[in-house]
């Protein structure tokens, strides 16, 4: 294995030419243009097999993945913000239609005003789009979760789209040391694609994704919620297996740090994690009780694993990237959901949108707020938008 | 790429390494940013940085509209492009300084003002964080990678010649710079309503920034010289400049050096041969 400096995007496209993606169509926008740009040297390199798409736009895109998908063929795609909108449409259409398609999509703020910097409001507007949603923390991780979406994705049981998520800049422009897959060892863990469902070939006529009357539609739906269900064994067993063949264990739908004595839990998504991480490090030196849990997997959502360890602590925080205008963060949302009934304190703490920085110092002031909650089980605040100036912290 | 170069250069020694870019728009000659984080064992914090141990100020001209040294850890040290001596630079603080004329370097091996690989000699043979041979190898495998092994050489001779030619020494400073909390700016410091409507919402007055305060002239290396004499009034200067910088007067043109970036489109249009670019 070679160890080299690289950023998260090469990451990613390293992902995709070591999972030997066949198809490719993307369009480039700001922070996702490296993933393709490099891409396309892999293929002009002879690197990479794969044809590579060049389309008008992200809509025409995702519909070239779909066509791609659907004859039979691993297809990657890579994209950001307003572009991720822009395949709204389409996104639905390939999990309804069980493709296993696999997408990074470098969190990016959402316009208007119009910002290029880290936030994972582009990617919350597809949460019911039917596609298993990861998000990763450093560079390392971005290129295996991509090698593991193709394993999660493929495949009776699942067949669903996955989207690869990194953070916007701070992993896809930053380099870090990451150690490449050989092909060799990269086609051991994800085998050959073939694929589970009906396929577009000439030669044995089939009609996908058909007009379908009220006779069908609660079945299809069923079964794509059922599959989104059984992601949660394919993911663990996913990382199990890329854990014993590769020596790194990213943890599977969660990775909590140091959560076992905790009183006080931070739950965060993305690269906050890896700050988190720190943090947790310096305060528990000090003799603090607090503890991390990192929320990889967005969909499915880890309900049950989150509840498990919300029984055992004193007080939750959320941290959240993004907001729903009026009732706060989406991680919060849900994570109340999950622990819907305990009696513990929970506080959401929104900041990062638009890649303000999310520092050691924001960090310590989450876990003091979340400490002072779990001695006096008292929530003086529900949502703090972190350092926002105008609002009270 | 010097960020990344240098990171190349310490995961090379065997450390562990992270760089990034002040992500904005960035572009050659404005000013930018860039961070590297060194350590033996994994970094986890993916924070902007705050109290660097180095600091590199590639455009000495920075100087004199930001305070370089701000975070500056004690016992830290500044390493400048300039052709001036560590004792005549004033960064306001005393200081381990360094200095090298990178530019004239970039110019004799890479025929242009692209300094960012000489001064990562500097800082090897100010700080020693990594070894010259090292910076030479981080050079190689990120400008190699993206520009070819040829430009990779080259890039790498600038620095070993950079390298040799770095005085280190001591900086006694005095001047005082105006602080700013953090690295991104905040936007109660920017000027109001210059260019557009302020509104004054819960958080505070919010307005637009201004170029009146943003002199991109300092971003230039060469400048446009004007004679007279050969000017024959015709405007193609001023038809083709993009910074809309040169003026047409009664018998002359004008330039605006406080948003001239040294460009060079004027001279190359210039029919009457009128206009040279000199440093």
């Amino acid at each position: 294995m070679v160890s080299k400096i690289c950023t998260g995007n090469y990451a990613a496209a390293y992902g995709s030419m070591r999972s030997r993606a066949r198809t490719v169509a993307a369009y480039p926008i700001t922070p996702q243009t490296f993933i393709v740009e490099h891409i396309s040297e892999f293929i002009n390199n002879g690197e990479m097999d794969c044809e590579y798409i060049e389309v008008e736009s992200e809509h025409t895109a995702m519909s070239a993945c779909v066509s791609a998908s659907a004859s039979g063929v691993r297809t990657f795609t890579a994209t950001s913000s307003q572009g991720l909108a822009l395949m709204h449409e389409i996104l639905p259409i390939a999990s309804g239609m069980r493709l296993p398609v696999v997408m990074a999509v470098v969190n990016r703020s959402i316009a208007s005003p119009i910002n290029i910097w880290v936030e994972h409001n582009d990617i919350m507007p597809e949460r019911d789009s039917g596609w298993i949603q990861v998000f990763c923390d450093n560079n390392q991780e971005v290129q295996d979760m991509i090698l593991q979406a193709y394993r999660i994705a493929e495949g009776k049981r699942v067949a669903l789209p996955v989207a690869v998520c990194l953070d916007a800049f701070i992993l896809s422009h930053t380099v870090e040391p990451v150690d490449l897959i050989e092909q060799d060892a990269a086609d051991k863990y994800v085998p050959e694609f073939s694929p589970t469902g009906a396929i577009l070939d000439p030669d044995d006529v089939a009609a996908v994704g058909v007009f379908t009357p009220p006779d069908y539609m609660m079945e299809c739906r069923w079964q794509t919620d059922k599959a989104m269900r059984n992601a949660v064994e394919a993911i663990g067993e996913a990382n199990e297996v890329f854990a014993k063949q590769f020596g790194r264990d990213h943890g599977g739908m969660i990775d909590p740090y140091m959560v076992d004595d905790a009183e006080a839990v931070l739950v965060t998504m993305g690269t906050a994690s890896s700050t988190a991480h720190e943090v947790v490090d310096e305060m528990r030196a000090k003799g603090k009780k607090v503890g991390l849990v990192k929320l990889r997997f967005w969909r499915p959502y880890p309900s049950e694993l989150l509840r498990a360890i919300a029984e055992k602590v004193k007080a939750v925080g959320v941290f959240d990237r993004a907001v729903s205008y009026g009732i706060g963060g989406p991680s919060y949302i849900e994570f109340r959901n999950a622990v819907f009934g305990l009696d513990l304190p929970v506080m959401n703490f929104i900041g990062g949108l638009g890649g303000r920085d999310v520092s050691l110092q924001d960090v310590r002031f989450m876990y003091e707020k979340l400490l002072e909650a779990a001695r006096t089980g008292v929530v003086k605040r529900d949502i703090t938008w972190m350092g926002t100036r105008g609002v009270e912290q | 790429m010097a960020a990344q170069a240098l990171a190349s250069a310490a995961h090379a020694e065997g450390g562990y390494a992270t760089a990034f870019p002040f992500f904005g728009a960035e572009r050659r000659g404005a000013p930018v940013l860039a961070f590297t984080r060194i350590d033996d064992k994994r970094i986890y914090r993916k924070t902007q940085v705050y109290e660097p141990d180095f600091v590199v100020v590639l455009d000495e001209g920075l100087l004199e509209t930001v305070n370089v040294v701000e975070g500056l850890k004690d016992g830290g040290a500044v390493v400048v492009n300039s052709v001036r001596s560590p004792e005549e630079i004033d960064v306001g603080i005393d200081a381990k300084l360094a200095t090298v004329d990178a530019t004239s370097v970039a110019l004799e091996v890479l025929k242009r003002p692209a300094t960012n690989s000489s001064i990562l000699g500097a800082l090897s043979k100010a700080t020693g964080i990594v070894s010259i041979e090292s910076i030479e190898k981080g050079i190689m495998q990120v400008f190699g990678d993206r520009l070819g092994e040829k430009v990779g050489e080259r890039n790498a001779k600038a620095a070993r010649i950079a390298y040799d030619r770095t005085v280190v020494g001591e900086s006694h400073g005095s001047r005082v710079l105006k602080a700013s909390n953090k690295w991104l700016p905040d936007v109660r410091e920017l000027p109001m309503g210059v260019a557009g409507i302020s509104l004054d919402t819960d958080a505070g007055a919010v307005g637009p920034g201004s170029f009146l305060e943003n002199k991109t002239g300092s971003w230039k290396v060469f400048h446009p010289e004007y004679d007279g004499e050969k000017c024959t009034m015709c405007n193609f200067c001023w038809f083709y400049c993009p910074e809309g910088c040169i003026y047409r007067k009664e018998d002359r043109m004008e330039f605006d050096m406080d948003y001239c970036k040294g460009c060079g489109i004027c001279a190359n249009e210039c029919p009457a041969e009128a206009i040279k670019m000199v440093r």
